[in-house]
C-alpha cells in the first residue's frame, strides 16, 4: 500500500540506508530498496513530497535523535541516517523548488573567527536540511564582519554560531553586537553552540537559543520558527 | 617514545579553576604525578577567553613560574598566542623547552617562528595552513614542508621540530585513521630527524570505549613512526601501551625498559 512506503522510507532513515545494497544499522538488510529507490516509489505513486520529507525523512530522524540522546545511536549511525535523508532531498530539490511549498526558514551557520572546528557545525546543518529549513553554511574561522554581511544580504531567519575554544567563544558576543550596530540584530534569531558555550554563556550574550547537539539545536530552530509563525 | 604531560590545561574545569584561583598546590601536584609517571615534558596551557591580554599573559606567567619551580622536567608552552608564548618564555628560564605550536599559517608561522630559533627550542608542528585541517595526506605533508621551510631559513634544525600529523574522527570519517597513519609514514621518510608527535584522544571522538579505540591507534602509529606523545600520563593503562610499542617496534634493548617498568609494578593491563 503506498501509505507503507512512508514507513519504509522512516525506515530507511532510521536505518541509514540510501541504496538497496546498503547495510543498515541492523542486520540482514541488504537487497531491501534503500531511501533513493523508496523515494522514487513514492513519487510515482503520487505521494506528496510533504509527507515524503515531513513524515518520511523528519519523522525517521527524530527518531534517530531519540536514539542518539538515549546513547543507542552514536556519531557514525547517526551521520548515516543523514546521509540518507541528504540522498533522498538530492532527489526532491528539484520538485521541491518547482512546487509552493515554501522552506521553513532561512539559517546561515558559522564557526567564528580563528576556530576552525566543525563537525557540530556540519551535523547541525545537515540536521537542519533534512527537517527542512535552507542552510547556508559560511564555513570556519568566519570574520565577524563576513557573518554580519551574510545576514544583511541574505535577510535569513536563523544564524547559528559554533565555537570550540575557550579563546573564541567572545566572538559570538561580538556578532550580536554587531548586528545590533547595524539595526539587523531584530530580524533573526541567533543559536549558539559549542564544546565551551552553556546556556548561561548563550543568555549572558544576548543570544535567542542554545544546543548542546545538533539535535537539540533542531529542536530550539523549530521551536523558535513556531513560535514565530504568524 | 617521548611524554608529553597533557593534564594541566584549562580546557579542563578544575585545572581552569585552579588558575583562576591561583591554586598553586592543586597545579603543583598535578605537575609532580605526571613526572612521577614518567612524563619527560609538562604541557602547560593557561587557556584563553582572558578579557584582556594582560590577564592572559599574567596567567600563563604564573602557572609557569610555579610549576617550573616545583619540577625539574622542561615544559611544553602550549597557546596559540604569540603574546602569550613570549610572556611565557621571559618567565620560564629553563633550558629545554618546547613551544606547542605552530602551523603553516603564515602569520602564525612567523610571529611564533623567531622565539623558537631565538631560544634554541623543540617545536610541535601542526601539518596544517590556513585552509583548516586538510582531509587527505598531501595537503599535510605541503603545510609540513612549508613549516620545515621557513623554520630552517631562520637557523632552526629538523631535530628541534615535532611534527603533529593531525588526527580527525574516525566516526566522521572512517579515511582517517590511514590519511594520519600515512602522513607519519610519509614525515619519518622526508624528515628523518625531526620527531612526529601526537595526541591519543581525538581518532575516537564520539565513539564507544573511546580508551579502547585510542589505545589501538597508540600502537599502529608506532608502527608508522610515531615517537612522541601528548598523553594523560596518570592513565597506566596508556603509559604501559606506550612501553608496549617502544619494545615492538624494537627500540627498548633487552625489553629492559618494559621489564623495569614490570617489576615496579607499572605494567597493566
Amino acid at each position: 500500500m503506498p501509505e507503507d512506503i512512508i514507513s519504509l522510507i522512516q525506515e530507511s532513515v532510521i536505518q541509514g540506508r540510501i541504496y538497496k545494497d546498503d547495510e543498515g544499522m541492523d542486520e540482514g538488510m541488504v537487497g531491501q530498496p534503500g531511501v533513493t529507490e523508496l523515494v522514487e516509489s513514492a513519487l510515482a505513486s503520487d505521494l506528496s513530497i510533504q509527507s515524503i520529507i515531513t513524515k518520511g525523512l523528519s519523522g525517521g530522524m527524530n527518531i534517530v535523535g531519540q536514539k542518539f540522546e538515549a546513547g543507542e545511536y552514536f556519531i557514525p549511525d547517526m551521520l548515516a541516517s543523514a546521509e540518507a535523508v541528504s540522498a533522498a532531498m538530492d532527489i526532491l530539490q528539484p520538485r521541491l523548488a518547482a512546487s509552493d511549498i515554501k522552506t521553513k526558514g532561512t539559517i546561515i551557520v558559522a564557526t567564528v573567527k580563528d576556530d576552525l572546528h566543525d563537525i557540530g557545525k556540519n551535523i547541525v546543518s545537515i540536521l537542519l536540511r533534512g527537517a527542512g529549513y535552507t542552510v547556508k553554511d559560511l564555513g570556519n574561522n568566519i570574520d565577524t564582519q563576513a557573518i554580519v554581511d551574510a545576514v544583511r544580504e541574505e535577510k535569513p531567519q536563523f544564524l547559528g554560531l559554533s565555537a570550540l575554544l575557550t579563546s573564541t567563544m567572545a566572538r559570538m558576543a561580538d556578532v550580536i553586537q554587531m548586528l545590533e550596530q547595524n539595526g539587523l540584530r531584530d530580524q533573526i534569531k541567533i543559536i549558539v553552540g559549542g564544546a565551551p558555550v552553556s546556556e548561561e554563556f548563550a543568555k549572558s550574550i544576548g543570544a535567542d537559543g542554545y544546543g548542546a547537539d545538533g539535535f537539540q539545536a533542531l529542536a530550539v530552530v523549530e521551536a523558535l520558527t513556531s513560535g514565530t509563525e504568524n | 617514545m617521548l611524554v608529553i604531560g597533557e593534564n594541566i590545561n584549562a580546557s579542563n574545569n578544575p585545572v581552569a579553576e585552579a588558575i583562576a584561583k591561583r591554586d598553586e598546590g592543586f597545579l603543583v601536584n598535578l605537575a609532580k604525578a605526571q613526572t612521577l609517571s614518567g612524563a619527560d615534558f609538562i604541557d602547560v596551557n593557561a587557556g584563553g577567553g582572558y578579557g584582556s591580554l594582560q590577564e592572559a599573559t599574567a596567567a600563563i606567567k604564573w602557572l609557569v613560574g610555579i610549576i617550573q619551580a616545583a619540577i625539574e622536567q622542561p615544559l611544553s608552552i602550549d597557546s596559540d598566542s604569540p603574546e602569550v608564548i613570549e610572556a611565557a618564555l621571559k618567565e620560564y628560564h629553563g633550558e629545554r623547552l618546547i613551544i606547542n605550536s605552530v602551523t603553516a599559517e603564515p602569520t602564525r608561522l612567523e610571529s611564533i617562528g623567531p622565539l623558537v630559533a631565538e631560544r634554541q627550542a623543540w617545536v610541535i608542528a601542526l601539518a596544517m595552513g590556513t585552509d583548516g585541517i586538510p582531509t587527505c595526506v598531501e595537503e599535510r605533508l605541503t603545510a609540513c614542508e612549508r613549516i620545515m621551510s621557513y623554520l630552517t631559513g631562520l637557523g632552526v634544525k629538523a631535530e628541534q621540530v615535532l611534527f603533529d600529523p593531525l588526527v580527525l574522527p574516525i566516526a566522521v570519517d572512517t579515511r582517517q585513521g590511514m590519511v594520519t597513519l600515512k602522513t607519519i609514514e610519509q614525515i619519518k621518510l622526508r624528515y628523518p630527524e625531526a620527531r612526529v608527535v601526537m595526541g591519543l584522544s581525538n581518532i575516537s571522538y564520539g565513539l564507544p570505549k573511546r580508551k579502547l579505540v585510542n589505545r589501538a591507534f597508540l600502537l599502529m602509529a608506532a608502527y608508522a613512526g610515531l615517537d612522541a606523545v601528548i598523553v594523560d600520563p596518570l592513565d597506566n593503562k596508556a603509559m604501559s601501551l606506550i612501553k608496549v610499542a617502544d619494545m615492538l617496534v624494537g627500540k627498548d634493548s633487552s625489553c629492559r625498559t618494559y621489564l623495569r617498568a614490570h617489576r615496579k609494578g607499572n605494567i597493566v593491563d
